[in-house]
């Protein structure tokens, strides 16, 4: 059989992940999931909004495509099934205490430095430790992998899931041209 | 558990490129052959049109750990699943040169292998004839002899004419880059429809990886594949002359006993020594691990007024340039080859796309990046020589697996020739960028591609692992497969040659077949 674009091709969503809800299998988008404010399943709802805050800030729109649902469902699964930018990095899975201290060490160094919660910061104070932490570890952080390699994995993770779909491929007017759309073939068994 | 199958041929550990071209001819040849793959078994269904779904594609067996001051790359470079490697590669196959084969002895740096390019280019021709390359022999200038290519090249979308100005203008030559991917339908697989998802692996066979390739063949001469089976043991008689077959074990965990009249190893650079050195064999020399290479890329990306349309075309670029190839000892610095790969099609996403090239950006100024470089962006890399250095090497841990055999450290630093080298491509890169009137210029950091050595070739077995058909000195049915073997990396992307390599193997298996086993 001669396998064409046109009979791989399937219709669907873009990026889906599943979730296990009342007794049942759903299929949503990270943005969807975070509209349906469904619970983390790895993150503390602490931890998932330190990585909306800084994800959105070195990615605008990382927030409201669902970043710390992906984050957190890539989390629970397994190794040889994870998609995260962090296994090409020489981290050893899991990668849940990559995230855990490196966003404890985040609030540490912010409290250090402003006296305040990340979330109070002004965008001017936002730039400035962005700034910072992609050069060399902030004062305070510790108990953590280095603050700019934390800066480019989480960059990397916006990324992924602010510019790596189908919807975002279009708003970029790059043409997507899938053999194999991503939508049915994405879910990681809950 | 322990299980004992009868007795077969051959049993291969790895089904990437090597393992798959091997069991697709000894198969035809009528040995009975199975392939154990440590992965997942992978269809041409599952390769999703995603960078994230990509990631599936690579190494998630046994951890590796890495060390030295520039890491291989596992993680990235490695595969995991039918194909191996080969499953997410690119498909750019230029041939070595002839001054590949004898750094040694022309300059005095690096090895020699224990082959020339003649004795090579027989099977080079024959490979691409039966895989089908698309390019034009005659416009790539720098390269060896051997038969014109069968297809015609890839076309050159905006992004490869526009980076071309700038060699042109600075007295350099471009030609297509010769690739294993179809510029038109060939041996009833489909051309490409240079939509840039090459690194997720191609579905429709257009890309000549192992699934579309030699797999098929396999299956079709009754090879056998078992997937999940992570071989732990060679076997050897009381001699130790003479390899019987391997232990494995099951996705269940039950360890299976296979015997076979012959062994070979194609499980990539790392795994392979592990093997080795976890079976205490073929390691007269004290080399099994020593020598891993590794390109360096050279990457340099820019920002150009006209529309590139940087998302078309094949992942490995369309165009090439080797003008910095032969002569090894006349860079302006370092030692060695490199060639430039241009115009690679890009998406928004993942370490080698868009948005990863420029890492320093984020906030508003990523996004307006974002938006500009989805239509003005161009880039080239260049596939740099990595200098064989015995310390950089793979090694046992101390840690182990579930099962308690040690897992692979494997230590690369490279060679200040090459770090050199690296260097002056970057720099090279940039006036070639500046001279096609790109108006931001910027590059990348020193990323690891491919993996090399660890089981290298040579004359003797004093100072390598095996002959120059991967045949190990110590122990005669017992083959390597893959680039593990090359003593130097030259400067091209491996994966042609290692389809030369594997077939001159086979071809001599089964001529000494009796003798053998």
């Amino acid at each position: 059989m001669k396998i064409t674009r046109r009979n791989f091709s399937l219709t669907g969503g873009a990026l889906s992940l599943s979730f296990l809800l009342n007794g049942g299998i759903i299929h949503l988008s990270p943005a969807q999931a975070k509209e349906r404010a469904l619970p983390y399943q790895t993150l503390t709802p602490g931890q998932a909004a330190l990585i909306d805050l800084l994800g959105d800030a070195i990615v605008p729109g990382a927030k409201s495509a669902g970043l710390s649902y992906y984050i957190d469902h890539q989390l629970s699964a397994e190794f040889q099934d994870n998609l995260l930018i962090l296994r090409y990095l020489r981290v050893p899975a899991p990668f849940d205490g990559f995230y855990a201290s490196s966003l404890a060490a985040f609030e540490s160094a912010i409290s250090q430095k402003y006296n305040k919660k990340p979330r109070d910061l002004t965008e001017t104070e936002m730039t400035a430790f962005i700034t910072a932490m992609m050069q060399s570890n902030p004062d305070g952080w510790q108990h953590a992998p280095p603050a700019p390699f934390f800066y480019f994995v989480l960059r990397s993770d916006a990324i992924d899931v602010t510019y790596g779909t189908m919807d975002a491929f279009d708003s970029l007017d790059i043409p997507y041209m899938a053999h194999i759309e991503p939508g049915h073939t994405w879910e990681v068994n809950p | 558990m322990t299980i004992s199958p009868e007795k077969i041929d051959v049993v291969i550990v790895g089904s990437g490129a090597a393992g798959s071209l091997m069991a697709a001819k000894l198969s035809q040849a009528g040995k009975k052959v199975l392939i154990l793959e440590a992965g997942p078994e992978r269809k041409l269904q599952d390769l999703t049109s995603s960078q994230i779904h990509a990631r599936r594609l690579k190494w998630a067996g046994d951890a590796v750990t890495e060390q030295g001051a520039q890491p291989v790359g596992n993680g990235f470079n490695s595969g995991y699943g039918t194909g191996g490697s080969a499953l997410h590669h690119y498909g750019v196959w230029p041939r070595l040169h002839s001054e590949d084969f004898k750094v040694k002895s022309l300059f005095g740096k690096g090895l020699d292998w224990p082959i020339n390019y003649g004795d090579l280019q027989p099977y080079y021709d024959r490979i691409q004839q039966e895989v089908g390359i698309s390019g034009d022999h005659q416009a790539e200038v720098w390269r060896p002899d051997g038969a014109a290519y069968p297809l015609p090249p890839v076309p050159a979308f905006q992004q490869s004419e526009i980076i071309a100005r700038g060699f042109t203008k600075l007295g350099k030559t471009t030609s297509p880059l010769p690739m294993a991917l179809n510029s038109h339908e060939y041996n009833d697989r489909p051309g490409c429809l240079w939509d840039g998802w090459c690194d997720a692996g191609c579905p429709t066979k257009a890309l000549a990886n192992p699934l579309a390739v030699y797999l098929p063949e396999a299956d079709k001469q009754g090879a056998k594949i078992i997937h999940q089976a992570t071989v732990s043991r060679i076997l050897t008689d009381k001699s130790g002359k003479k390899a019987t077959g391997v232990t494995y074990r099951t996705a269940a965990g039950d360890e299976v006993t296979q015997l076979a009249g012959m062994v070979v190893l194609a499980a990539f650079a790392i795994q392979t020594p592990r093997l080795l050195l976890n079976s205490g064999l073929a390691n007269r020399s004290g080399l099994v691990g020593s020598y891993i290479m590794s390109h360096s890329a050279a990457s340099v990306f820019g920002l150009f007024e006209d529309e590139t349309a940087p998302y078309m075309g094949p992942t490995g670029g369309q165009m090439l340039n080797q003008d910095s190839y032969d002569h090894k000892d006349q860079r302006p610095q370092g030692f060695g080859s490199y060639q430039w790969m241009i115009g690679l099609a890009v998406k928004p996403n993942d370490l080698l796309g868009i948005g990863g090239s420029n890492p320093g950006l984020f906030g508003a100024k990523l996004t307006d990046f974002m938006k500009t470089a989805a239509q003005h962006f161009g880039n080239m890399t260049a596939c740099v020589e990595d200098l064989p250095l015995a310390q950089n090497r793979v090694t046992l841990s101390t840690e182990t697996d579930q099962y308690g055999l040690p897992l692979a450290t494997v230590h690369h630093s490279a060679d200040a020739a090459s770090m050199a080298l690296w260097q002056g491509a970057l720099e090279e890169g940039k006036q070639i960028f500046k001279a096609a009137d790109a108006r931001e210029i910027w590059t990348g950091p020193l990323g690891p591609m491919h993996i090399m050595g660890g089981t290298i070739m040579g004359e003797t077995a004093e100072t390598s692992v095996t002959n120059s058909y991967g045949q190990c000195h110590d122990i005669d049915n017992l083959f390597i497969a893959g680039p593990g073997l090359f003593p130097t990396s030259g400067g091209v992307n491996p994966t042609f040659t290692v389809h030369a390599l594997a077939l001159r193997s086979t071809d001599y298996m089964l001529k000494n077949w009796s003798s053998l086993t």
